[in-house]
C-alpha cells in the first residue's frame, strides 16, 4: 500500500488498524488460554478478537474509545479493545464477555438477566465486563463510582434504569472478585 | 399500578433471548461470518449537490485483492429504493444529493484492500447550488432536487373557520418552534452478510423492521423474484426506526451475486452518521387561542419539515405530525398546513415518534403558554380541553373509545410530583432530589407536565397487515411464527408470555420463530407501535381453534372426551395430572397442526390517509434541577402515566417507557446531528451526545393504567413510542417554571439559562465557604 494513502477525512480514521508492518509476536492470554499469535503491532485488540480468534461477544460500535461496546479486561482492569493495540497486549491476561463465568453465567450477568438490563442486548458485553471491573477494584460502589465506572458505556435501548437494579443487586449479591 | 419488578411478581419473566445477550453468545448478523468471505465496502459522494461528470473504476479494479468495483451499470433492476418511493438511487450516475449518496461499491479479500480500493475510484464532480434550509428551497427560484419539485408532501387540514374565530379570542399566542435532527444512534451499526446460494437463491443477513418489504425492494433491485431471496431479519442491535429503510442491503446483494462469494459489510460508525436516517428538524409555527375561560377556540400551524434528499417516509412523517399538532384537545376551529420539504441535508425518516415528538412539543408548549397568560395552572387549563370519552380523533375521525386521556390526566395530577409542586416544595420521601434548602445557590429547580395521545399502526389508507400461525410441530414444540423482527424492545418475550399466560404453555414448550422470510407469513412490520397489538390480535383469533384441534387430537390419542382436558405445561392435563406430553401427542401426527390468521390492522372509516384509529395515552411530569452557571438542565425525576390498556409484558413495558424516555432527554437537551455546508459536523458518539447514566440518573415512576371499556376488543396498545414523545415540552415547563424563560428550541441551548451575575457576585466563594 502507498504511503501517500490518506482517509479523506479525520473522522474517517476511526476504526482503521494501523496498516502492516514487521510482524509482532503476541503473547497473551485470552479467557485462560495462552496464545502465540504473529500480528502487524498496530493491530487493533477489538480486531484480533473479533476477527482472528472469532471472538465476536466483543461489539464494534463507536471504535473511537466513547461507547465502551468493545470493553475487555485487560489485567482485570476495563480497556476499550478498539483503542488497543497489540503491541499494548505482550504478556497480558485478556477476558472477554465469553471469558466471564466459568460455570454458567457470572454473578453479574446473572443480575443483568433477572432485572432485565438489556434490551438489543449489543451493549451489554461491554456494560457486564466494566460493571465486573469496577466491582473487583470495589466491592461496594457508592452512586457515584458507579456513575463514573460505567460514564463510558452507552446504552441506547434501556434508559440505564434496568441497568442500575442489576448493578445494585449484584452488590448486593456480593460479587467475589 | 406503578410498574416494577416487586408490583409484577410473577409475570415478571427472564427474557427467552436474555441468557445469550449477558453471555455475549448472541450472534448478531453484523458477527456472522462465512468461509471464503469478501469485505464490502461503499464509496459515498464527496460533495452533497454536485452533477457527476464522471465515474472511473479502472484502478480499483487492478487492485490485487479486489474482486468486484460495481456502479449503476451493474444495477440489473431498479436502480432505486424507498419504502414509499423507490427514487432514491442504489448507485447514482448523473448527481448527487447528499453525502450518504453512493456512487460505487467494491468487494476486497479485506477491509484494508477495500479501503484503498475506493480510494482510487475518480469521480468527477461539478458543484450545484447547495439547499441546506427548506424553506430557502420551496423559492421558485430554488434548484429542483427532482423533477416534481422541492416539496415532497403537502399536508391540509381545516376545520371551522378560525380567521374569524381568532378576532373573539381574549387571548392569544403565537410561537414558533424548532427541533433538531435527531440521530437513532442504534449500538449496532448497519451490515451483514449476503450468501449467494448454490441454488442461485440469495440470502440476506440483515437488519430491517420488515422482512418481507426488504425482499420486495431487493427483488426490484436485482431483478431476481422475490422467493429467490431469503431475509433473516434478526436479532438486531437496535433501530429505533432507523434500519426501516433500506442501508446496506443493495450492495451486499449485488456484490455477492457479482462475485458468487459470500460479501460482509459492516458500516463504520461515520458511514452509519453520514448515510443513516435522521429524525425530521421541524419549525412548527402556532397561533393558538382561547376564550376568558380557558377554552381554546381556534388554533393555527404551519410546519416546514426538513426532509432531506430523499423521500423515504417523509411524507408518512407529516402526515403524523399534521394529525398530532393538534392533539388530545377540543378545538372548533383548526387549520393546518405542513409541508415535507427537500434539501441536501442527509435524508430525514421514521424514528420513534415519527413526528408526533416534534408536533408535541409545539402543541404542549402552546398551552403552557395560554395558561401564562389566563393566570391558570396549566394542568387545569388541559383539563378544561381535554378530549373526552366519545370524541373523535384529532382530525375528527372515528377511533376506538377510551377514557386514557381523562385518566392519565387524573393520574398525573394525583402524582407526588403534582401534588409537591403545588404545595411549593420539593417532594420528600425516596425523591432523589435535593431539599431545596441544600441546594447551592446557582442550583434553582422546578416542575412541569404534559400529555400526549399518540397514535399506533399505519393509518387510513396504507396496507396494513397482521397475522401469524401456531403449529404443533413433528417434534413435539409448539411453534409460534410471525414476520416480525426483533430489535430489543422484547417482542420474542412479549410474544412468549403471551402464549405462557392465556394458553397455560411453559416457556420450554415453545418455539418461536420471527424474522425469516422463508418460513414467515406476512405480519406487517415491526413498526409504529404495532407488533404487541397484533400479535395479542393474532392469539385471540388462533386460541378457539388451535386450543381445539390439540384438545381434539389429544382425546382421539388417550380416548379422554375431549370436553375435560386442557392445555397446560408440558402438555394436555386431565384434571391435575399431565395426560399426554406434547411431544407424545405429535408423535402420532403426520403432518404438523397448523393454524393460521390474517388480517389487518384495524382503521378508522375516515378516509383520510394515515389517520389513525388505535391511540396511546400518556401524560408526564419532571422535575428539573437548573444550573445557573454551566446552564445545564437535570432531570431529577419523571412519572409517566400511561394507558394504554393491558401490560402484556411488564419488563418490556418498564423498558420501553424508561428507554423512551431516556431517548427524549437526549432530544431535548444534548442530541443534534449538525450540518454545514451539507456535511456532517457531527461525525461520531464523541461530539454527538446521547445520554449516558449520569445524565439519566434521576427517578423514573412508570403508573400504567390498564382499563379498557368493557366492549373494547382491540387488546394491549402500543408503547414502543409513548414514552418519548412528551418529555420535551415537560422539561420546558419545568425550566419556565424555575427562570421564568421560555424554549421554543430543541437541544435546549445552556447559554439560554446560564446567568453570569453570580460570579461578579463572588457566590461562588461565599458558597464554597
Amino acid at each position: 500500500m502507498p504511503d501517500n494513502f490518506r482517509l479523506e477525512e479525520m473522522g474517517e480514521m476511526a476504526g482503521a488498524d494501523i496498516p502492516a508492518g514487521p510482524l509482532y509476536t503476541l503473547n497473551c492470554t485470552v479467557n485462560g488460554r495462552a496464545l502465540s499469535l504473529e500480528v502487524p503491532p498496530g493491530r487493533r485488540l477489538l480486531s484480533i478478537l473479533r476477527e482472528d480468534l472469532e471472538l465476536t461477544g466483543t461489539k464494534r460500535s463507536c471504535e473511537i474509545g466513547r461507547c465502551g461496546a468493545c470493553m475487555v479486561l485487560v489485567d482485570g482492569r476495563p480497556v476499550n479493545a478498539c483503542l488497543t493495540m497489540a503491541y499494548q497486549c505482550g504478556g497480558a491476561e485478556i477476558t472477554t464477555i465469553e471469558g466471564l463465568g466459568e460455570a454458567g453465567l457470572h454473578p453479574v450477568q446473572r443480575a443483568f438477566l433477572e432485572e432485565g438490563g438489556f434490551q438489543c442486548g449489543y451493549c451489554t458485553p461491554g456494560m457486564v465486563i466494566s460493571v465486573v471491573g469496577l466491582l473487583r477494584e470495589n466491592p461496594s460502589p457508592a452512586q457515584e463510582d458507579i456513575e463514573e465506572a460505567l460514564s463510558g458505556n452507552i446504552c441506547r435501548c434501556t434508559g440505564y434504569g434496568g441497568i442500575m437494579r442489576a448493578v445494585n443487586k449484584a452488590i448486593e449479591s456480593g460479587v467475589s472478585p | 399500578m406503578l410498574l416494577n419488578k416487586e408490583s409484577s411478581g410473577s409475570r415478571w419473566r427472564i427474557r427467552p433471548d436474555g441468557q445469550d445477550k449477558v453471555s455475549g453468545k448472541l450472534q448478531y448478523l453484523t458477527d456472522m461470518a462465512a468461509e471464503g468471505m469478501l469485505t464490502g465496502r461503499v464509496l459515498r459522494a464527496q460533495q452533497a449537490h454536485a452533477r457527476i461528470l464522471s465515474i472511473c473504476t479502472e484502478a480499483a479494479l487492478a487492485v490485487p485483492g479486489v474482486h468486484a468495483v460495481i456502479t449503476h451499470e451493474d444495477v440489473p433492476g431498479l436502480n432505486g429504493f424507498g419504502i414509499a418511493l423507490p427514487h432514491q438511487p442504489v448507485f447514482c450516475y448523473d448527481r448527487v444529493r447528499y453525502t450518504g449518496d453512493a456512487i460505487a461499491a467494491v468487494a476486497a479479500e479485506n477491509d484494508a484492500i477495500a479501503e484503498y480500493a475506493l480510494s482510487l475510484i475518480q469521480v468527477e464532480y461539478e458543484p450545484l447550488p447547495l439547499l441546506e434550509d427548506a424553506e430557502e428551497a420551496m423559492k421558485p427560484e430554488a434548484i429542483l432536487l427532482h423533477e416534481e419539485g422541492n416539496v415532497l408532501h403537502h399536508t391540509e387540514y381545516r376545520r371551522g373557520d378560525p380567521d374569524e374565530a381568532f378576532g373573539a379570542c381574549a387571548h392569544v399566542v403565537e410561537e414558533t418552534y424548532f427541533t433538531p435532527r435527531q440521530m437513532h444512534t442504534y449500538m449496532e451499526t448497519e451490515g451483514g452478510l449476503f450468501i449467494p446460494e448454490s441454488n442461485g437463491r440469495l440470502t440476506v443477513y440483515s437488519a430491517t423492521q420488515h422482512g418481507l418489504m426488504d425482499r420486495r425492494q431487493l427483488s426490484r433491485i436485482l431483478a431476481l423474484p422475490e422467493e429467490d431471496i431469503r431475509v433473516v431479519s434478526s436479532p438486531i442491535g437496535g433501530s429505533f426506526g432507523g434500519k426501516d429503510e433500506l442501508n446496506v442491503q443493495p450492495y451486499g446483494a449485488l456484490l455477492a451475486l457479482r462475485t458468487r462469494r459470500p460479501v460482509r459489510l459492516h458500516n463504520s460508525r461515520y458511514e452509519s452518521v453520514r448515510a443513516g436516517l435522521k429524525r425530521h428538524p421541524m419549525k412548527i409555527t402556532m397561533k393558538t387561542g382561547c376564550d376568558s375561560e380557558g377554552q381554546i377556540v381556534a388554533h393555527r400551524v404551519r410546519i416546514i419539515s426538513d426532509t432531506g434528499a430523499y423521500a423515504t417516509l417523509g411524507a408518512e412523517v407529516l402526515n403524523f405530525a399534521t394529525e398530532h399538532v393538534i392533539g388530545p384537545y377540543r378545538i372548533p376551529h383548526v387549520e393546518v398546513e405542513g409541508f415535507a420539504v427537500y434539501t441536501n441535508n442527509g435524508v430525514s425518516g421514521e424514528f420513534r415518534g415519527f413526528g408526533g415528538n416534534q408536533a408535541i412539543f409545539a402543541l404542549e408548549g402552546q398551552v403552557d403558554r395560554l395558561a401564562q397568560q389566563l393566570g391558570l395552572d396549566p394542568w387545569e387549563l388541559r383539563r378544561r380541553n381535554l378530549r373526552q370519552y366519545g370524541d373523535p380523533g384529532p382530525l375528527g375521525q372515528p377511533i376506538a373509545q377510551t377514557h386514557g386521556a381523562v385518566q392519565v390526566w387524573e393520574a398525573l395530577k394525583a402524582s407526588p410530583l403534582l401534588r409537591a409542586a403545588e404545595d411549593g416544595g420539593c417532594e420528600g420521601e425516596g425523591s432523589d432530589s435535593q431539599p431545596e434548602g441544600q441546594l447551592p445557590p446557582w442550583i434553582v429547580t422546578g416542575t412541569g407536565a404534559a400529555l400526549a395521545m399518540h397514535g399506533a399502526g399505519l393509518g387510513y389508507g396504507i396496507p396494513d397487515p397482521a397475522g401469524g400461525r401456531l403449529s404443533l410441530a413433528l417434534d413435539g414444540k409448539i411453534e409460534a411464527v410471525f414476520g416480525y423482527e426483533e430489535f430489543g424492545q422484547g417482542l420474542i418475550a412479549t410474544m412468549e408470555q403471551m402464549l405462557v399466560e392465556q394458553f397455560g404453555f411453559a416457556g420450554d414448550d415453545l418455539r418461536i420463530i420471527i424474522g425469516d422470510t422463508d418460513v414467515v407469513p406476512d405480519s406487517g412490520s415491526s413498526t409504529a407501535s404495532r407488533s404487541t397489538s397484533m400479535m395479542w390480535m393474532a392469539l385471540q383469533r388462533l386460541r378457539p381453534e388451535f386450543t381445539a384441534q390439540l384438545l381434539e387430537t389429544a382425546a382421539a390419542t388417550t380416548g379422554e372426551p375431549a370436553g375435560e382436558l386442557k392445555l397446560g405445561c408440558g402438555g394436555v392435563w386431565k384434571g391435575c395430572s399431565l395426560l399426554i406430553s406434547y411431544a407424545q401427542l405429535a408423535r402420532g401426527l403426520k403432518e404438523p397442526l397448523v393454524c393460521e390468521t390474517k388480517f389487518q390492522y384495524p382503521t378508522t372509516p375516515l378516509q383520510r390517509v394515515g389517520a389513525h384509529f388505535l391511540y396511546t395515552y400518556s401524560a408526564i411530569a419532571v422535575r428539573v434541577e437548573l444550573n445557573l452557571l454551566t446552564g445545564r438542565v437535570r432531570i431529577t425525576d419523571q412519572y409517566h402515566a400511561v394507558a394504554a390498556g393491558p401490560v402484556a409484558n411488564p419488563q418490556g413495558y418498564l423498558g420501553q417507557i424508561e428507554g423512551g424516555s431516556s431517548m427524549a432527554v437526549g432530544f431535548t437537551l444534548s442530541e443534534d446531528a449538525v450540518m454545514t455546508g451539507g456535511a456532517y459536523v457531527t461525525k461520531n458518539m464523541d461530539t454527538y451526545l446521547v445520554p449516558t447514566l449520569i445524565d439519566m440518573n434521576g427517578r423514573i415512576q412508570v403508573e400504567a393504567i390498564e382499563d379498557l371499556p368493557e366492549h373494547d376488543t382491540y387488546g394491549p396498545r402500543g408503547i414502543g413510542e409513548i414514552g418519548s414523545v412528551h418529555l420535551a415540552p415537560a422539561v420546558a415547563a419545568a425550566i419556565f417554571q424555575a427562570v421564568r424563560k421560555r424554549v421554543n428550541k430543541l437541544p435546549v441551548e445552556p447559554e439560554l439559562l446560564q446567568e453570569t451575575f453570580f460570579t461578579t457576585q463572588k457566590a461562588v466563594g461565599s458558597y464554597a465557604g
